[in-house]
């Protein structure tokens, strides 16, 4: 009994070490000799954007030994799938961001290539680009991401139908903004449609109406490092502005639980249930996806209004500058990577974002603009970029990727009203900006 | 009576080992780490405990967990004891019957959170369509209301499983006790509480046991349905777990709310053993 018990222990001893080593090895990252051969994995942001990516990635196979395999991440889910596999061997060699903040923790790490090389080999892949745009995927000087969408600028869309019934021209000013959404509430509607369960819907209020208010400054000097920004007289300002806004019932009872990621706040406003709503340029595409006819006739779109006696300009800007591929250290055909990524200033590229309604960032976009599948919705997009004085990128992306949740439930419990100007401050100023 | 020996349980032993010990040892360790899941974890001692012990979302979410596991089981276990006892029986539809009402557990619990989020959309789901019933149409936007919605999924999705469970005690009931009890006259109402009722004691353990600590980490659900909304009303200990590793990238808070998850958990289940004298595997069918 006593000499069977003495060997068992020392069994199970051995196992656990055994388990304990194995589950250990597992933890060192992927070098390049074991990612697959013959293949780059592509991973993008799952949207009705794909179509163009994968024509793109069709068309570089055609003639590349090493095939592309696009990798669709659903969109809800894109960031934290790609921080959880970048430090991994099955990271993709290249992958979708939003530049800025977005890729900085994984460039801090050591993750990703500098394309400085890929640039001295072929220049185009820099020249090709708006300089604006193309800098904002660089990090401590060295670029590290080509754009590969189009410009996206947040703008206020409306439904033609239900502006017409009413008798409403899009708004200009605040305070026209604030009348309308008394008639359109009046008559049963939703007037704004939020998809509030995204988060970053409602972050696109707060980032215009702090522009507008207190000019892009306040938000550039915050986010390095000023907290004193966010409870100075403009912030609160603005966040009164947004309060007087959601107290009008500007926005319905259900926005906490509409996503737009699943066309939920889309849904509502090409249905007509809602009037307006505060979205990116993409939201064309995605309404040209659910219903061609009303993305091409019933889809309006202006500028968000202006707030007279900000420190703003009505041309400012928010949204995203644009959309990049970058590459990481370890993949195991940087020349693929390469070739790839030239494809992105071709006029095959630039005709077929045209064609979703996407504005490329190309200099040689506007020879362009009359292939596009809505010429006035391009030419719109165009000028607008083209006048903006400043393009402030997405505060979520702006800002380091921890920050975002913290940043998300404070704009969320702000608009349903569970903490208030002050709380918002706090919230903002306690956000970690490396 | 020969038992069994301990070999015999090797084979599970180590599957345990080596799927639950060490993955929770691990976690343990990470728990007085911080790490963002690039780069190393750095230790930074008990800083993440601390902040935990001072965290409001924290308490509630043990709270929600605990409040969700009690409504789950009051709900599905009168219903499931129910439904087995009518599906041990022998009435003339019963296999068809039985066959149907099992469909929800062969779906995924993604599937069927996917399902009832598209039925009970705010905006174009059913509950709109009612409003004299259902208020503006929006059940995730009051916490009574989200709450009610999870317990309601998940009674949808489960009942059939512990229906199973008490339908196969139930089968194992000797006939000899009905018969004695129809000879003094008892009525089907008497039967039920004084002969069935005991008799499924042991399934009723398992079951109970089952259901809280399924309960205590039913995550697809809320992730799907009500992503811990609205704010963070719905927001269960898993689930805040999972939110402060993959959203907010602070994979050390996580796994400290992970290791107490897995003790409330063991804590609470070995309680329930202990009161109920499980352990002691009494049979029920001593005296006969």
């Amino acid at each position: 009994m006593k000499k069977r018990s003495a060997w068992f222990t020392r069994a199970i001893a051995g196992a656990v070490v055994v388990a304990t080593g194995v589950a250990l090895s597992g933890c060192s990252s992927g070098s390049s000799s074991d990612r697959p051969a013959n293949v780059i994995h592509v991973a993008i942001y799952g949207d009705s954007g794909n179509k163009v990516e994968q024509q793109i990635a069709d068309t570089f196979n055609k003639t590349s030994t090493v095939k592309v395999i696009l990798d669709k991440i659903p969109g809800a889910n894109y960031q934290q799938k790609l921080q959880t596999i970048i430090s991994t061997s099955s990271a993709p060699d290249v992958f979708f961001n939003w530049g800025g903040g977005s890729i900085e923790q994984f460039v801090n790490a050591g993750y990703l290539l500098p394309l400085t090389n890929f640039i001295k080999e072929d220049p185009k892949l820099k020249s090709s680009f708006l300089p604006s745009v193309f800098n904002s995927a660089a990090i401590n000087g060295q670029p590290y991401g080509v754009p590969m969408r189009g410009t996206q600028p947040v703008m206020l869309f409306n439904n033609k139908a239900v502006l017409a019934k009413y008798g409403i021209t899009p708004p200009a000013t605040w305070k026209e903004l604030l009348s309308d959404v008394k008639t359109l509430k009046a008559a049963g509607l939703t007037p704004i449609a939020l998809g509030g369960a995204d988060y970053w819907p409602t972050l696109m209020w707060f980032e215009y109406v702090y522009d507008r208010v207190a000019g892009p400054t306040l938000f550039d000097k915050a986010l390095a490092g000023d907290k004193s920004q966010w409870t100075s007289k403009a912030s609160m300002t603005a966040l009164s502005d947004i309060k007087a806004l959601i107290d009008a019932g500007a926005f319905g009872t259900n926005y906490d639980s509409v996503k737009f990621t699943d066309g939920g706040s889309p849904k509502l406003l090409r249905t007509g249930k809602a009037a307006f709503e505060l979205m990116g340029s993409w939201n064309y595409s995605t309404q040209q996806s659910a219903d061609p006819s009303f993305a091409a006739k019933g889809l309006g779109y202006t500028a968000f209004p202006s707030i007279p006696g900000g420190a703003g300009n009505q041309t400012d800007l928010a949204g995203n500058t644009n959309n990049f591929y970058s590459v990481i250290k370890n993949t195991r055909y940087p020349n693929t990577a390469r070739d790839f990524l030239k494809l992105m200033y071709s006029p095959e590229f630039v005709k077929a974002q045209l064609a979703i309604g996407n504005l490329p960032t190309t200099t040689n976009t506007e020879q362009y603009l009359s292939t596009s599948a809505s010429p006035t919705y391009s030419t719109f997009q165009y000028n607008l970029v083209k006048q903006a004085s400043s393009f402030q990128l997405s505060w979520d992306q702006a800002y380091p990727q921890t920050a975002a949740t913290a940043m998300h439930n404070a704009v969320e419990n702000f608009f349903t009203g569970r903490i208030d100007a002050a709380g918002f401050a706090s919230a903002m100023q306690a956000l970690l900006t490396k | 009576m020969v038992r069994p020996g301990f070999v015999w349980a090797v084979p599970a032993a180590i599957f345990f080992g080596l799927f639950a010990i060490v993955p929770l040892v691990f976690v343990a360790i990470l728990s007085f780490t911080s790490w963002n899941g690039l780069g190393t974890p750095h230790f930074n001692g008990v800083q993440n405990w601390v902040d935990l012990a001072h965290d409001p979302v924290m308490i509630q979410s043990l709270y929600l967990s605990v409040l969700l596991t009690f409504l789950g089981v009051a709900i599905q276990t009168p219903m499931s004891i129910l439904l087995g006892v009518w599906a041990a029986g022998h009435q003339r539809n019963r296999a068809i019957l039985s066959a149907i009402y099992f469909v929800p557990l062969l779906l995924s619990s993604a599937a069927i959170a996917v399902l009832w989020r598209g039925l009970l959309d705010p905006n174009f789901g059913i509950p709109g369509q009612y409003r004299w019933l259902f208020g503006n149409g929006n059940l995730f936007g009051s916490q009574r209301s989200a709450i009610a919605v999870l317990v309601f999924v998940g009674a949808w999705q489960f009942t059939p499983f512990h229906t199973l469970i008490y339908q196969g005690g139930a089968r194992s009931i000797p006939p000899v006790l009905y018969q004695a009890a129809q000879v003094d006259g008892a009525g089907t109402v008497r039967t039920f509480f004084s002969i069935t009722l005991p008799q499924l004691r042991n399934s009723m353990i398992t079951s109970v046991i089952l259901m809280i600590v399924g309960g205590l980490t039913a995550f697809d659900t809320v992730l799907i349905l009500t992503a811990g909304g609205p704010g963070t009303s719905t927001t269960i200990s898993a689930y805040y777990m999972y939110q402060k590793a993959f959203q907010s990238f602070s994979f050390g808070t996580a796994s400290a709310i992970g290791l107490v998850l897995a003790l409330v958990a063991t804590a609470i289940s070995l309680v329930v053993v202990r009161a109920t004298g499980y352990d002691k595997m009494r049979s029920t069918q001593e005296g006969l």
